[in-house]
């Protein structure tokens, strides 16, 4: 190396430097950052995990004082899939209607809760009571009050006794217009769904709404100035700016419906009749379908390009 | 003549003057109009929407209502024909409320800053800090979603056991600090989707100034955070209050430390010896507590007080989620 060379080839390390260190410093502070996660991961969930993991593959017998265990290979799987029978449904027949029943609703429920979070944004009379209107369902979605409101069933059967079940025969007035039987039962159970949907969503719009405050507001400012139409701000700037928050609100709904869903009780039911080893195969059939049906979404979103941030590239 | 003149451009400019402002009052009608017209649409749905979430809740407000008495009297459908307010009376004693509402909100709030702190630091490392192996990490986060919490019930049961920690509320405490608490994985999906929506520029002018990656963290990206902080300690808290599995499955509530939601299951599970044991029997007469529909009407009512508490707490915390947009507004 020439000598002359000496300080232009300082001020080059000088320049790379602070970008290195940097780059390191950042990876020492997320092993910081991780660690109360990673801790909690490693004494927590990983033994647990894996030990239902192995479980799935034995056949675990209780005896007094000691656990008989026995390697069955994929028994466990086989048994919940083709054979196992509780009450008047299967394992089987549930994980396939819980499946359906998800990727239905789960265009439904977010076209409709970026709808509402978008209409909960913009300013009006009375704003604050209706959303706190909508954070009912948020709140009412606990087991515990599923409980008590469940032992409550005679209750709405005194209901219906005074008939105050239905606030109006709906299907009833439309057979006196003259709509066809199709279309009447389509609208009837259109509004039976409605608030199975409002259930779901209180989380999915509080999530939407909390991304649309956090649009820096300038953006709407510029595009005012330049003319835009609330409908074009809507796709030019709301819209990129929520998509992140799009894949969480998908993880949140599925993960939601299984957990609620009666396979969740079909687990724990086979848990409580201490079939270990059969309750942790279907909670492992259980968890294969959900990240099967998460990396469909995943390949998609990365197909339509929704989901990565608006500012990373 | 010159008066005259004088008088014939000032008619002239007014007329001028009065044709422009026509043709302003109709622009502006018509943009008046269409407000009209969306904001009837608005009002219409989500009056409708509000009402279909609303009619179950009102009616149950009004069964809590009626005297113990009127709990099938058919004459009564609507309108409690008694206003009563012994319903209530008897599921405060039944949850043992006040004891148990203290305890729950303790449990909960404490419970909410450890799980915010955890998973926000969490959510920053993998939205912000490209560090190797993100990508493995995240995977495993995605799966303490998806796997269901009684997989690993029996497991996490036996640890706590080995630590001296079943029946005592730092089980829960220890959850949320380590980031595995009610839900905690989907707040470090949060997070990080918040993190990495922050503008670069925020980082880059931080770096510049030779702020270190703490300090950027701390003092510029978590002010601006405002918005998901609020969102998940709402949803913490909420969740944690709500809870009655990790809550059931670590024997957290005990008679010296009642939680609203185990009282609730338990009681809604065998309401008449919860009647019996909290001496609420005494409030009212045989032929009432006989009756199974007024049992059902007090697990109903015992639901209600249980939720009513965060609906006060949220009407509060509205105001913190319209104070964020114009902090965020600051950034650009």
């Amino acid at each position: 190396m020439h000598i002359k060379d000496f300080p232009k080839r300082l001020r080059q390390l000088r320049a790379k430097l602070p970008e290195l260190s940097y780059k390191r410093q950042k990876n020492v502070w997320a092993v910081i950052f991780l660690m109360p996660w990673l801790i909690g991961f490693a004494l927590l969930f990983l033994t647990p995990m894996v030990r239902s993991f192995l479980y799935s593959f034995y056949d675990l017998t209780p005896r007094a004082g000691e656990i008989l265990t026995e390697f069955i290979r994929f028994d466990n799987y086989l048994y919940a899939i083709n054979e196992h029978v509780f009450r008047n449904t299967t394992f089987r027949t549930e994980l396939v209607e819980t499946t359906f029943n998800v990727v239905i609703n789960l265009p439904v429920l977010l076209i409709f809760s970026l709808f509402i979070a978008v209409m909960l944004n913009a300013k009006f009379k009375g704003r604050a009571i209706v959303r706190a209107i909508f954070f009912i369902p948020v709140i009412l979605n606990s087991a515990a009050v599923a409980t008590a409101l469940e032992s409550g069933a005679s209750f709405s059967a005194m209901l219906a006794e005074q008939n105050i079940e239905t606030i109006f025969d709906l299907e009833f007035y439309l057979l006196q217009t003259g709509m066809t039987p199709a279309l009447i039962s389509f609208i009837v159970e259109l509004i039976a769904r409605i608030y199975s949907i409002l259930a779901l969503a209180g989380v999915p719009i509080l999530l939407f709404l909390a991304s649309i405050q956090s649009i820096p507001k300038h953006l709407y400012e510029a595009a005012k100035i330049e003319g835009a139409t609330a409908y074009e701000q809507f796709w030019l700037i709301t819209f990129p700016n929520v998509t992140p928050y799009i894949i969480v609100v998908i993880v949140f709904a599925l993960v939601d419906t299984f957990l609620t869903s009666p396979l969740s009780l079909l687990i724990t039911h086979e848990l409580n009749r201490q079939n270990w080893g059969l309750s942790s195969a279907m909670a492992w059939l259980y968890v294969a379908t959900i990240i099967i049906i998460l990396a469909v979404i995943a390949l998609l979103a990365k197909v339509l390009r929704i989901g990565g941030s608006h500012y990373e590239n | 003549m010159k008066t005259e003149a004088v008088t014939k451009i000032r008619a002239a400019a007014k007329a001028f003057y009065r044709k422009n402002t026509e043709e302003n009052l109709v622009a502006q009608r018509s943009e008046k109009l269409t407000h009209i017209v969306v904001s009837t649409i608005r009002y219409i749905l989500l009056i409708g929407l509000c009402f279909v979430i609303l009619f179950p809740t009102i009616q149950q407000v009004l069964m809590a209502l009626r005297a113990p008495e009127d709990v099938n009297n058919p004459a009564v459908i609507w309108i409690p024909e008694t206003w009563s307010l012994m319903n209530l009376r008897i599921a405060t004693l039944v949850l043992d409320y006040w004891n148990a509402l203290v305890n729950t909100f303790k449990l909960s709030a404490i419970s909410t800053v450890l799980q915010v702190a955890s998973t926000a630091l969490a959510g920053y490392a993998f939205g912000r800090l490209h560090f190797r192996g993100a990508n493995i990490l995240f995977f495993l986060v995605i799966l303490t979603i998806v796997i269901p919490p009684q997989a690993l019930s029996l497991a996490q049961y036996l640890y706590f056991r080995e630590i001296a920690l079943i029946g005592r509320e730092g089980s829960i405490y220890l959850m949320s600090g380590l980031g595995m608490g009610v839900r905690a994985g989907i707040f470090i999906y949060i997070f990080r989707s918040f993190f990495r929506g922050l503008p670069r520029e925020l980082e880059e002018s931080a770096i510049i100034d030779g702020a270190s990656v703490f300090r950027t963290f701390f003092n510029i990206m978590l002010p601006n955070a405002r918005g998901a902080i609020v969102t998940v300690s709402l949803f913490a808290f909420v969740w944690q209050w709500n809870d009655a599995y990790y809550v059931k499955i670590f024997e957290v509530s005990t008679a010296g430390f009642p939680l609203l939601t185990m009282r609730l299951v338990n009681a809604a599970e065998a309401m008449y010896p919860a009647l019996f044991y909290t001496g609420a029997l005494e409030l009212i007469g045989q032929n009432i507590w006989e009756n199974p529909l007024f049992l059902a009407l007090i697990s109903n009512v015992a639901a209600l007080l249980m939720m009513l508490p965060l609906l006060i707490m949220y009407l509060f915390v509205q105001k913190q989620f319209v104070e964020s947009i114009e902090r965020t507004g600051i950034v650009g």
